[in-house]
């Protein structure tokens, strides 16, 4: 039981819990996200049409009559009517932190979700998108906006369930006597094509400015005038799909020894591989539900965390649950307020920052995406 | 026969393999690859396999673990069929180390041992002590303790090739298949390689199946060898009754001559490539 021994032998489990999960560079890396995070929310929650100071926002955030009222709570959690409130911690509570909530969710569903499918089809240049999931589902929005006008109320839900449907025809295509990385990301393609043509198609039939644009804000991911239902919307899915991704991340360490180690082990890879797709396509529809089709983040950030942490998945994981909001707030403050009193779809921005940061990445390592 | 080479067929805790009426294919042949009648990878002995390139070797040893389906014929672990196991099950009674094994450069030695531990571990449990002192004593049996806490990525052909070994140790498995642990490493490496290898052999009584290259080396650490040409078995049996100069030129299409009586096993000295 000797201090010094620098192996985790003997240690007190807590520790040795606690050092399996965590380290110095994704403790850094963790603690410099939760301050973009806080900034950025701050920024968002002082800014806007309605000004406030920095102060009377903060004030605001941590108003007693929301912290502490549960009625409050019921309500923006399970929906309802709101108690009386100030006309700043209306706007800050009701209006702005949700959006906030909202960019924390899609970041961190999106980057975990890039995550996985980074190892699934062991390609450095998979997305969250990779298996078809947005070109499904940009092509049940399009058809719901220009065909099926009815359906409108269930967008979010008809985008997901459009972004699951092309996955698993993916995964039809694919499979020939069990499946491999390549022909699942060639399947992908096949499935990306045929739907983004049929997509494209569809502007055609738009006959009106309106729909184009409520098209393109969902096809490219926006947040504006997000609120507590898309909070509400998003919540339980993402708890949902972080817990399985946190749990399920050793059989991803797994995985990335190959088909024949991780076979050889004893694992059953097709059945593995296509549960860990299935969190991965759930984590991408709840993101698409709230937000659209943010595009960027989920190839980005986990090259970012790699890039500090490794490529220990339990790290990993861990480091997109945090670094992913991160990216995903700081756009969002872009999209709201560079071109105020217009918003842009935060897809724009994500692309915007991401793509150079992405280049100065490819520059610095010699060796860019080593999984 | 030389140093303790005395084969160890009674102990009781020793696994056997067999495979019987094998017809082994690939997808894009037509013709199986593999046919061979019976092969007995026996209980408590190292086995190799020989044979020249394509023979059909590593695709024997992949059925005999389970990692490639016969078109007929079956394979047993002491009697029972392999298929009749679930995944988790074989992996804790068959370990195979394929040829050519990839990881992510920055996985620690001691994180790719600790994934040896895979098929002991339920869902959602964590390394158990037994685990640890299973990687503990695998890390110890390859030589691999001083590279323990380095980046696979920074390693020599050699220590990665070791470190491997260490892994599939950590499975803990009755029987070992390796296929060709000993290609590309220098010669230090290899033969630190062999020696874990008969280690591992007499002092846990793991049944030991290998694919080997260099038939000298064969000869020199193998209780038996298994002889391939053309996807079936020539001959069989203790090194010093398979190597011959016959087999030598008609297996291997060597013209060597052949000294049988030399303690470190059979000496092979080739002169020329027969056509």
């Amino acid at each position: 039981m000797s201090e010094t021994t620098d192996t985790s032998q003997g240690r007190e489990p807590i520790t040795r819990w606690f050092t399996e999960w965590f380290d110095g560079s994704l403790a850094a890396l963790c603690s410099g996200s939760l301050l973009v995070v806080v900034a950025g929310g701050l920024v968002q929650v002082t800014f806007g049409t309605f000004s406030m100071t920095i102060a009377e926002a903060w004030r605001a955030v941590f108003d007693p009559a929301v912290l502490l009222n549960s009625q409050a709570w019921t309500a923006f959690l399970l929906g309802g009517d709101l108690p009386e409130l100030s006309k700043q911690t209306l706007i800050v509570w009701n209006i702005r932190l949700p959006r906030v909530f909202v960019a924390i969710f899609v970041g961190m569903n999106l980057a975990v979700s890039g995550a996985i499918f980074q190892a699934v089809t062991r390609n450095e240049l998979a997305s969250p998108f990779i298996l078809g999931v947005s070109s499904g589902a940009g092509l049940a929005i399009l058809l719901t906006l220009v065909v099926f006008s009815g359906l409108s109320t269930f967008l979010p839900l008809v985008a997901s369930v459009g972004g699951a449907v092309a996955f698993l025809t993916v995964y039809a295509i694919a499979w020939k006597n069990g499946t491999s990385p390549v022909r699942l990301v060639l399947a992908g393609v096949i499935v990306g094509t045929v739907f983004g043509s049929l997509q494209t198609a569809l502007f055609f039939f738009a006959d009106d400015i309106g729909v184009v644009q409520s098209a393109i804000a969902w096809t490219t991911g926006s947040l504006t005038g997000t609120d507590w239902e898309q909070v509400r919307m998003a919540l339980p899915w993402t708890v949902v799909a972080m817990l399985l991704a946190l749990v399920s991340s050793r059989q991803l360490n797994v995985l990335l020894l190959g088909e024949n180690t991780a076979s050889s082990l004893g694992m059953n890879v097709e059945k593995v591989r296509f549960a860990l797709s299935g969190v991965a396509v759930l984590a991408a529809a709840a993101s698409i539900a709230v937000a659209g089709i943010v595009g960027f983040v989920g190839l980005i950030v986990p090259h970012m965390v790699r890039n500090v942490v490794g490529s220990e998945y339990k790290k990993l994981v861990v480091g997109c649950l945090f670094a992913g909001p991160a990216l995903m707030v700081a756009a969002d403050v872009g999209a709201r307020l560079a071109l105020s009193p217009a918003q842009i779809p935060v897809g724009i921005v994500t692309g915007l920052l991401g793509g150079p940061y992405f280049l100065y990445l490819m520059r610095k390592q010699d060796q860019m995406g080593d999984i | 026969m030389g140093d303790g080479r005395t084969p160890s067929t009674d102990s009781p805790g020793a696994s056997e393999l067999v495979g019987e009426n094998l017809a082994i294919g690939y997808p894009t042949t037509d013709e199986p690859v593999v046919e061979c009648e019976n092969v007995v990878i026996p209980a408590g002995e190292v086995t190799a396999l020989v044979g020249p390139n394509g023979s059909g070797k590593s695709t024997l040893l992949k059925t005999m673990a389970n990692q490639h389906a016969a078109e007929f014929g079956r394979v047993l672990v002491d009697g029972q069929r392999i298929q009749s196991f679930d995944s988790k099950e074989l992996a804790r009674r068959v370990g195979l180390l394929s040829q050519e094994n990839d990881s992510p450069a920055s996985l620690t030695v001691e994180d790719l041992v600790s994934h040896g531990r895979y098929p002991h571990r339920g869902f959602f449990d964590s390394l158990t002590d037994e685990d640890r002192v299973a990687i503990d004593r695998a890390i110890e049996l390859a030589g691999v303790e001083e590279i323990r806490t380095q980046a696979v990525g920074n390693l020599s052909g050699g220590q990665k090739q070791l470190a491997w070994i260490a892994m599939v140790l950590a499975q803990d498995t009755d029987v070992l298949l390796l296929d060709e642990p000993t290609t590309y490493l220098d010669l230090h490496h290899q033969l630190r390689v062999m020696e874990v290898v008969r280690t591992l052999n007499r002092e846990e009584e793991i049944t030991i199946g290998i694919v080997l290259h260099d038939i000298g080396q064969a000869a020199r650490f193998a209780d038996n060898l298994i002889a391939m040409k053309d996807g079936e078995p020539y001959d069989w049996g203790p090194p010093n009754e398979v190597v011959t100069e016959e087999l030598l030129a008609d297996v291997f299409r060597v013209d060597a001559d052949v000294d049988s009586e030399s303690d470190t096993g059979p000496h092979i000295a080739p002169h020329r490539a027969l056509d």
